[in-house]
């Protein structure tokens, strides 16, 4: 067998310099950043607010759930599954905490309950996937339109009113830092994605997810023991859905039957952008964040510029669909 | 021993058609009323009044009127139209329903006609089919009105922008042109932004306060609908801090009791609201009188429009609190009484 002394060249170069530059390439941050910085220059330029403190926090505010959900559906995705019945999950999840609000109980216990409730949403979807081997997709299909339900009955379709202000608080308010006032919950946010990182990237689990979602009779053979992950990433992907929706609620000051509603596909979008391959086994939990806040800047965008609001949508597939183009065409050349 | 038997026999059949007779003067009424979804609070208000009045019917004529609120939990045509066959199976004796499409519900809508069950429209119409009458506003009036409310309290002169929910939504379509041609005849006064929400209260938020970035002085808001207003306080400050310093002022529609405590802290300075009440306590009427008294209708019945403002917000709450709607709302602007 004969092999092209280039391409054999060329392979030691790479095995020998694993540069960091190098391996944030790998990990497809560096096209999404460029991207990302691109559009910030030009509205940067076009604008005279988007670049105020006031705005970009703004953004940051309203991205911060999706994103959050994010990291969970990633974990989800990274590991060969999806979650449909996060947005319905974020929805209920606000519901519970308002209720038990409403109902004169204090805000942490409130919160606990809430966020125990999207564990549990998600454990029941692990549960179905690992141990009844349904679809992902079916499984989560289901729950998402359970949930709804829920919202509905459980509130005959009028929102729960009335949140006592320390709730609020989780949602609108500001840190001071340096000479900024950070929106509480783009920190949670970014703490989270910290969290996710260390526990996808630096620990045990987090390759045995990556390993199911790559190939998942082969991670069998090596003895991980598949059911246990699923059951652990869709378990955190409603905790990291029902925490959004807590978010959320607080902002708004109000827990809707309909709030979320198609908010999952705002957050698988957010991982596709940001290179979660939907095959599995593939991407980061920055590239989710940096997906999400694309897809929130482009919203934002489109307001500040003025155009027109019956166009919106398409202009959001077409960055769906350019980004991940651009993804998949750098793959190939590497 | 036969022909005793026969006698028993008549004797049995007569007394059925004499307690027959009994039911057919006091007969039992049920009718359908069939809602766009059963997750919108709206209707959840419509069926207390469709409710009200069956109870009233009953009490006050020898019938007896029953309601049966179905229909489908989320806006869908194609689930409502399976609703209505339902109803029809189950067979009542008149149907009132608010369309999710016009032309998707003329089948089955004409389906219960041809099987002796009269159907009338509230709310959302469905022309084109057999249905008696509808009953509802025209959203093209009051989008005139909100524009005349929001000149009233911004002036001749300003900037505007617009809140929408769906865009091509007709009702809201039809509020939006009604709003504009007010408007047109204001060379003062600048439309400079519509932006959409698509239903969702997060994003209404969003959305409106990028806006006021966007347009700092912006003078007045025509909310096409309650979304943003439903979220409590401190989530929306740029616009808060505009409205209630007086500088921007704005006009939604609908008059559901978030709106009118805005409004009562002079948030808003204007509502214009469909009577969500009427559309139950009104129709079980209508169908009530069509079927028994064999009232005539015409093709439409306008339903009229609630104008709300500072001077008659109490009334409305009041209202709301009771949820007794019967009583007219004092005039919005007194002044001119």
């Amino acid at each position: 067998m004969i092999e092209d002394p280039q391409i054999e060249e060329e392979r030691e170069e790479e095995e020998s310099q694993p540069t960091l530059l190098f391996r944030i390439f790998h990990n497809q941050l560096i096209t999404l950043i460029l991207v990302l910085l691109v559009i910030v220059v030009f509205l940067g330029v076009t604008t005279r607010t988007f670049l105020t403190a006031n705005n970009i926090f703004n953004v940051l505010r309203a991205f911060s759930w999706i994103a959050i959900a994010a990291f969970g559906q990633s974990m989800v995705i990274i590991g060969g599954g999806i979650d449909l019945s996060c947005g319905s999950n974020m929805a209920f999840c606000g519901i519970v905490a308002g209720a038990f609000l409403v109902a004169g109980y204090p805000v942490a216990l409130a919160v606990l309950v809430a966020l125990a409730v999207g564990a549990g949403i998600g454990f029941l979807n692990g549960f179905m996937v690992s141990r009844t081997y349904l679809p992902p997709f079916i499984a989560t299909l289901g729950m998402m339109s359970i949930i709804r339900g829920f919202c509905y009955g459980l509130t005959s379709g009028w929102p729960v009113r009335g949140l006592p202000q320390s709730f609020l608080f989780l949602g609108q308010a500001d840190i001071p830092f340096l000479t900024w006032k950070i929106p509480l919950p783009a920190i949670i946010m970014v703490a989270f994605a910290i969290f996710s990182f260390i526990l996808l990237e630096k620990t045990k689990l987090g390759y045995h997810i990556y390993a199911v979602g790559g190939n998942e009779y082969a991670a069998s053979l090596a003895g991980i023991n598949c059911s246990r992950v699923k059951l652990v990433i869709f378990t955190l992907s409603g905790l990291f859905a029902g925490l959004g929706g807590i978010l959320m609620t607080s902002r708004l000051g109000v827990a809707a039957p309909t709030a979320a509603s198609g908010y999952e596909l705002d957050v698988i979008a957010a991982a596709a952008i940001g290179g979660i391959s939907l095959d599995g086994g593939e991407g980061s939990v920055w590239g989710a964040l940096i997906g999400a806040a694309l897809m929130q800047i482009l919203r934002n965008a489109l307001v500040l510029l003025g155009f027109p609001a019956y166009w919106q949508p398409s202009a959001i597939g077409a960055v769906i669909i350019g980004a991940v183009m651009i993804d998949q065409y750098r793959k190939r050349r590497i | 021993m036969k022909k005793r038997n026969n006698w028993l026999l008549i004797f049995v059949i007569l007394t059925g058609m004499i307690l027959l007779g009994g039911t057919v003067w006091a007969e039992k009424y049920t009718f359908a009323w069939i809602p766009k979804s059963l997750n919108n609070p709206v209707f959840e208000l419509g069926s207390v009044g469709a409710f009200q009045k069956a109870k009233e019917l009953t009490e006050q004529t020898p019938d007896e009127v029953e309601v049966l609120y179905v229909g489908s939990v989320a806006s869908d045509a194609a689930e409502q139209a399976r609703v209505v066959e339902d109803v029809i199976a189950k067979g009542v004796n008149g149907i009132a329903i608010s369309c999710n499409d016009p032309t998707a519900l003329i089948d089955v809508i004409n389906k219960a006609v041809d099987a002796g069950i009269p159907v009338m429209c509230f709310d959302a119409d469905s022309p084109e089919s057999k249905r008696f009458t509808y009953l509802g506003v025209s959203n093209y009036d009051g989008g005139k009105a909100a524009a005349e409310i929001l000149i009233r309290y911004m002036g001749e002169e300003g900037k505007v922008a617009i809140l929408t929910g769906v865009p091509g939504a007709l009702n809201l379509e039809e509020r939006i042109r009604g709003f504009k041609d007010v408007v047109k005849d204001y060379p003062g006064i600048e439309i400079v932004t519509t932006v959409a929400c698509y239903d969702d209260i997060n994003q209404g938020v969003q959305v409106v306060e990028e806006t006021m970035q966007a347009y700092p002085d912006l003078d007045g808001w025509f909310f096409v609908g309650i979304w943003p207003l439903f979220a409590e306080r401190g989530s929306m400050p740029l616009w808060e801090e505009a409205c209630s310093s007086g500088r921007c002022k704005t006009v939604a529609f609908d008059t559901l009791p978030e709106e009118l405590q805005y409004l009562k802290e002079g948030l808003l300075v204007g509502l214009v609201g469909q009577k969500y009440w009427g559309w139950g306590y009104d129709s079980i009427q209508i169908l009530y009188d069509y079927i028994v008294n064999k009232k005539e209708f015409p093709d439409w019945i306008d339903s009229g429009m609630d104008i709300v403002t500072i001077h008659n917000v109490d009334a409305m709450i009041e209202a709301w609190n009771t949820q007794d709607f019967t009583k007219p709302l004092p005039p919005p602007f007194p002044e001119e009484e």
